[in-house]
């Protein structure tokens, strides 16, 4: 194993890349490992740890989470509902058709009418806001322990981090996404809160992943290449890498890599892997910039990443994405389904809502791209029955052609 | 965030804040205040009967009556870690009072 603490210094992070992919790979742990990691986790928080996720370390915290959990769950059931019945008045009221396409602009000028449309996405807000405050006020009133448990994780194996702590990071990066405080790259802590926050993210959408059910799920459907070889993997913007993990999980024999622009993400990401005994490499680093060699991979994926960057970005991703895979080889870029400026009202109020206020500020760019179109204009052939890796998202199966 | 030690990197860097807090969504900012109390308040309540629930099971397994719990007198560190935590508890539940909201619903992003 190649550790952090040798790439730092002068040593420029490219130089790092290039010296891990000299050879070193990180063993895969066995299943008896996983099991051992999984067991000894509960030693590593105080109130123990449910299969492969830790107990957070107070009983009020845990609860606070359970109850802004819950929340989402009755808005996402009944409120949101009546909010947008409330909108749906005043389309009737303005004269306008629920089915007519809608700009965005045309939306928040509607939006602004009748305060009644505006209580779910006050509530929705104001409920989230609670999720980061705790969490966020947890782990910085423990700053010495958590700081400690990433600067142990840090030296941690069997997968190896590569920080780039000189490195620009650009401003598009820097949004505070979902509201959480910070961001993915200016809270230190922001692996810890992005882990516990978004489980109630998932709950009321795709259902529970406190196991990492839901990127399991998806990475058991990802298809294989024609020749069936899987020997090194790239996953574009990992955040946490609960994702990457899972790839590991599938392809134990792989050279598994998560990148993220987000340095507190990949310690956290590369911390949680270590603990679970697996061997998932994580680096620091733009999805635009891998700094990997050409046709390098055999399967290069990313997980709800695209709508977190400018559609400039998501062309140049493409674009790497199209130089780091080898022909042959599988571009799996999942997201939600994009495509067209205008919606009917209804959908396009929630899309707005989404994009102004939990601060998706790339979202509405993501939309204007014909996602598949531009990946098919970028070296890359779909398939003619694509394999779909996740109900209701975008199906995103592509093979780099020769 | 805390200062950063240079001995201590945390490898992060300035994020570009939301505005979040100065939305304006129901007409006045007063009363998006108090539906921020309100929803802060549940977090609090739950937690508090959460915490409750868990202490009767405990309790009950270990002979605890509500005899023993009605009489108890804290000390005087407890009490001050109670007053402490009474104010953490207000200031979660009744700070947003103070937040600012003048953007309204509509509005776009803020130049940066």
């Amino acid at each position: 194993m190649i550790g952090r603490r040798g790439f730092f210094g002068a040593a420029a992070a490219s130089v790092a890349m290039a010296k891990t992919l000299s050879g070193q790979v990180a063993t895969a742990a066995t299943p008896a490992q996983a099991a051992d990691a999984m067991a000894n986790l509960a030693g590593l928080s105080p109130r123990g740890a449910d299969g492969r996720l830790m107990r957070l370390a107070t009983l009020d915290l845990e609860s606070q989470q359970d109850f802004t959990l819950a929340f989402r769950l009755l808005h996402s059931k009944q409120i949101r509902a009546a909010s947008i019945s409330a909108f749906e008045r005043v389309l009737e009221a303005e004269g306008i058709d629920p089915t007519t396409p809608l700009t965005a602009d045309q939306v928040r000028v509607l939006a602004e009418k009748d305060p009644a449309i505006n209580i779910a996405n006050k509530t929705w807000l104001a409920n989230q806001q609670i999720t980061w405050k705790t969490l966020h006020d947890h782990f910085h009133g423990n700053y010495d322990h958590y700081m400690s448990e990433l600067e142990a994780g840090d030296k941690a194996g069997p997968g190896t981090l590569v920080l780039s702590p000189t490195m620009n990071i650009p401003e598009y990066t820097k949004h505070e996404i979902h509201i959480q405080p910070g961001g993915y790259v200016g809270d230190p802590f922001g692996g810890y809160a992005y882990h516990y926050g978004t489980n109630s993210f998932y709950i009321s959408v795709l259902g529970h992943n406190e196991q990492d059910q839901i990127h399991k799920g998806v990475v058991s459907r990802l298809p294989l290449p024609a020749n069936g070889k899987v020997k090194r993997i790239l996953d574009m913007g990992c955040g946490i890498g609960q994702y990457t993990v899972a790839l590991k999980e599938r392809f134990p024999d792989a050279e598994v890599w998560g990148l993220d622009i987000g340095a507190p993400m990949v310690r956290y990401a590369h911390m949680r892997a270590s603990r679970l005994g697996n061997g998932a490499n994580f680096a620091q680093k733009l999805a635009e910039e891998t700094g990997f060699p050409d046709n390098h991979f055999d399967l290069v994926t990313s997980y709800i990443m695209h709508h977190e960057v400018p559609a400039l970005k998501t062309l140049a991703i493409i674009d790497e994405a199209r130089r780091v895979t080898r022909p042959g080889g599988i571009y799996y870029p999942l997201d939600f389904n994009s495509g067209g400026v205008k919606s009917p009202g209804r959908s396009m109020y929630g899309r707005w809502m989404d994009h102004r206020w939990n601060n998706e500020v790339w979202s509405m760019e993501y939309h204007s791209v014909a996602f598949n179109d531009e990946i098919a204009k970028r070296g890359f052939t779909a398939p003619a029955k694509p394999v779909v890796a996740l109900p209701g998202f975008g199906v995103r199966h592509f093979v780099r052609t020769a | 965030m805390a200062a950063q030690d240079p001995k201590r990197p945390t490898y992060a860097t300035d994020a570009i804040p939301s505005d979040v807090k100065n939305g304006l969504f129901l007409g006045n900012a007063a009363l998006d205040n108090v539906v921020s109390c309100v929803i802060a308040m549940g977090a609090e309540l739950w937690s508090t009967k959460r915490r409750l629930l868990v202490m009767q099971a405990v309790m009950a397994k270990n002979g605890i009556t509500p005899e023993m719990i009605e009489k108890y007198v804290p000390t005087e560190a407890e009490k001050a870690a109670w007053e402490s935590d009474r104010d953490r508890f207000v200031d979660l539940t009744l700070g947003p009072l103070a937040d600012g909201g003048f953007r309204p619903v509509g509005s776009n992003f803020p130049k940066r």
